[in-house]
């Protein structure tokens, strides 16, 4: 494999015909590349070949130049093709068998995480009864200062007897949220600016006199949700609760994709799905899904940012991280994904539980690094906060 | 892909040499990287993509481009909302109103009344619809793509994937010439990876001070060899401190430029002072140089 060899670096004795040398050359480098993170499929592969073919010397430095340019496509991906490009021709022996090195270093840090499943099947059971909303609306709750103290109290506080109440409250106020989220997102419907094709077309049959009108209005844009849930070990008090919100939000919007992480990222799009909480929890502690694990934020966004980012994040999309910034990463990697997914999306909105404490400021290395890229940092240790939601969401 | 590629052109560019060396009496300074891109380009007819900070000279490429190949610049600016109707084509409502009032008395049928109300005569041609339908191939920039929504990222992906364009009253229009295209990102945000991969890239960075001092020796002959190297010296300081809009190569020709018109002969304090505002474009940039100390800022250009 001695590959440097196949291109010619003295500029007279340029090639005319790609050499089947060189062709090969070019095929090994992009698969080298490929196994380093550097997108190169067999038609980047013909077209680096059509490229080459085209020029008439080669240098060894327009060599690179020409793969460069067709395999490239962001700045990203500029800078680790120079070092690639160093690496592979430069290295006589380069280092191989290494293809799936990314992917293999996930499934080191991928730990069985038993989840407490009973812990889980009581919640689910609370819930199974069936909700009668239509009685919901006065019955449920005992009073209004009951209602507002509920509201205000730390998940984490919330005292046993209370706890079905603050469920059913719950359930009733984020239903609501979700319903006027959805509601105000529409445009207001108005005449709209004339048509003027669609008024000639329409009109034609009558000599062309615009007697009825055709309008056209804004298209409406309804912003799309990513959700993130932290569920490691240091956002136990609040993952439960975060978790319902997650799946009423679900419920209510049409376009709300999710995932839970700790060590690493799992999608649970499928599980909220389920037609009721009950159902949803039960498939949940059938997952390995890492509950209670470490922390990985850093590499779970990067998880996401690969795998993810490129079909789910477009400029109308909010994406929203419910984590309390306790990264065991180092806080680079959480700064370099969220500034990737930065660029993409016009809203990150971080809620952070902790924010709720008195005493608290977001010190925590990877929370103090990640602040200058979020756009909304709100609290979420109580219904108040998870209700504010919808003003974030309104000013997107 | 490069199946109406005009054999006169061919001819014209030999090599990657002789596009740099075709490009310098244009006024564009042009290194191997971007030449072997440009050359790429207009031999294979792929669309390329070129990202860079502002004012590092990308819109300038086109038009480089354009007048070396002697082409017409077909030019889009995009912007938020940009759709059909302004990129690609638009009838003629007024002169289609009045056409069917013309006919209204002739005994032709409705459906031969809308085939001429819809017919080419009537169409207004938008830059991308022009760009396919020159007869010598022109070389169509679409300027700051980024702006642009997803909507006409998508818009734009099927006349670059297969040079035409299907308008529902006329049907299918072919290109005549693939034309060049040039599209320019400031790289404000990701450009969807389907775009991405039609296209040819490469990424402008700041030129390094021996090129920038080429650039505004060739944009600027009348300027004298002492004055353009304590500008660009002075502007290539001001690029390390983290600015909000750092200059770019354009904001040293401005600043080369002021200098002539003053008629300055070197780069003072006061001089810098005064001209600040043709590199820093914000209130914020123009407090933290001062903080910074114009005059350390000039020591460090001078040596």
């Amino acid at each position: 494999m001695s590959a440097p060899s196949y291109v010619p670096k003295n500029a007279e004795n340029g090639i005319q015909i790609l050499e089947a040398g060189l062709a090969r050359g070019v095929v090994e480098f992009c698969r080298f590349a490929r196994a380093r993170g550097l997108s190169s499929s067999t038609k980047e592969i013909l077209a680096c070949l059509q490229a080459l073919k085209a020029i008439n010397h080669l240098h060894f430095d327009t060599f690179k130049f020409v793969l460069r340019t067709v395999l490239c496509s962001s700045k990203e991906e500029w800078t680790l093709f120079d070092t690639l490009f160093a690496e592979f021709w430069q290295n006589a022996e380069p280092k191989r068998g290494s293809h799936s090195k990314k992917s293999g270093s996930n499934q080191a840090t991928l730990r069985p995480g038993r989840m407490e499943e009973s812990r889980f099947q009581t919640l689910a059971d609370d819930n199974s009864q069936p909700s009668r909303p239509a009685e919901d609306q006065g019955k449920g709750i005992s009073g209004a200062s009951a209602a507002e103290r509920l509201r205000k109290i730390d998940f984490a506080q919330v005292p046993q007897s209370d706890l079905a109440e603050l469920e059913r409250l719950s359930r009733r106020l984020l239903q609501r949220l979700s319903c006027r989220i959805s509601r105000r997102l529409q445009p207001r419907k108005w005449r709209g600016i004339v048509d003027l094709r669609k008024t000639i077309r329409m009109n034609l049959g009558r000599g062309g006199d615009p007697i009825e009108l055709s309008f056209k209005k804004q298209k409406r844009h309804r912003a799309k949700l990513v959700i993130l849930l932290d569920v490691s070990d240091s956002m136990n008090p609040y993952s439960l609760f975060l978790f319902k919100f997650v799946y009423v939000l679900r419920r209510h919007f049409r376009e709300v994709t999710s995932f839970i992480f700790s060590t690493n990222l799992v999608s649970v799009n499928e599980v909220l799905r389920a037609q009721h909480l009950a159902g949803a929890l039960k498939i949940l502690s059938r997952m390995t899904t890492g509950w209670s694990g470490g922390t990985r934020i850093g590499g779970s966004l990067e998880d996401f940012n690969r795998l993810y980012a490129g079909k789910l994040l477009s400029p109308n999309t909010a994406l929203i991280i419910l984590s309390d910034g306790w990264d065991t990463g180092g806080p680079e990697v959480l700064v370099t994904e969220l500034q990737k997914i930065k660029r993409r999306i016009s809203k990150l909105i971080w809620l952070n539980p902790l924010l709720g404490l008195e005493e608290y400021e977001p010190v925590t290395r990877g929370m103090s690094a990640a602040l200058p890229y979020i756009d909304v940092f709100a609290p979420a240790h109580n219904l108040e906060g998870l209700l504010e939601l919808e003003r974030h969401l309104m000013v997107a | 892909m490069s199946q109406t590629t005009s054999p006169n052109i061919v001819r014209e560019i030999v090599d990657i040499d002789a596009l740099t060396e075709g490009f310098a009496p244009l006024g564009y300074v042009m290194d191997r990287a971007l030449a072997t891109a440009v050359y790429l380009l207009v031999q294979l007819r792929r669309p390329l993509l070129i990202e860079g900070h502002a004012g590092v000279g990308k819109t300038e490429l086109a038009k480089a481009l354009a007048s070396f190949l002697k082409a017409e610049l077909i030019r889009l600016q995009c912007y938020e909302g940009l759709d059909v109707n302004s990129a690609v084509y638009e009838w003629n409502y007024q002169k289609q109103l009045l056409a069917i009032k013309i006919q209204e008395s002739s005994d032709k049928t409705v459906e031969e009344k809308e085939k001429h109300v819809f017919g080419s005569d009537f169409l207004l041609k938008r830059p991308l619809l022009q760009s396919i339908l020159s007869e010598e191939a022109p070389v169509l920039l679409v300027d700051e793509i980024d702006r642009a929504d997803e909507a006409f990222e998508a818009l734009l992906l099927e006349l670059l994937s297969e040079f035409q364009i299907s308008i529902p009253e006329l049907g299918t229009v072919k290109a005549k010439q693939v034309p060049y295209v040039i599209l320019t990102s400031n790289n404000s945000r990701e450009l969807s990876d389907a775009l991405k991969r039609r296209c040819l890239y490469h990424w402008i960075d700041y030129p390094s001070l021996e090129k920038e001092m080429e650039i505004v020796r060739t944009r600027i002959p009348s300027i004298n060899a002492d004055l353009s190297s304590h500008v660009v010296r002075f502007i290539q300081s001001i690029r390390q401190l983290n600015l909000a809009k750092t200059p770019g190569v354009s904001e040293t020709l401005d600043l080369s430029n002021a200098l002539l018109l003053l008629e300055k002969a070197d780069l003072d304090e006061a001089t810098a002072e005064e001209t600040l505002g043709c590199i820093l474009k914000s209130a914020g940039d123009v407090e933290k140089i001062r903080a910074e100390g114009i005059s350390k800022l000039l020591a460090k250009s001078v040596g």
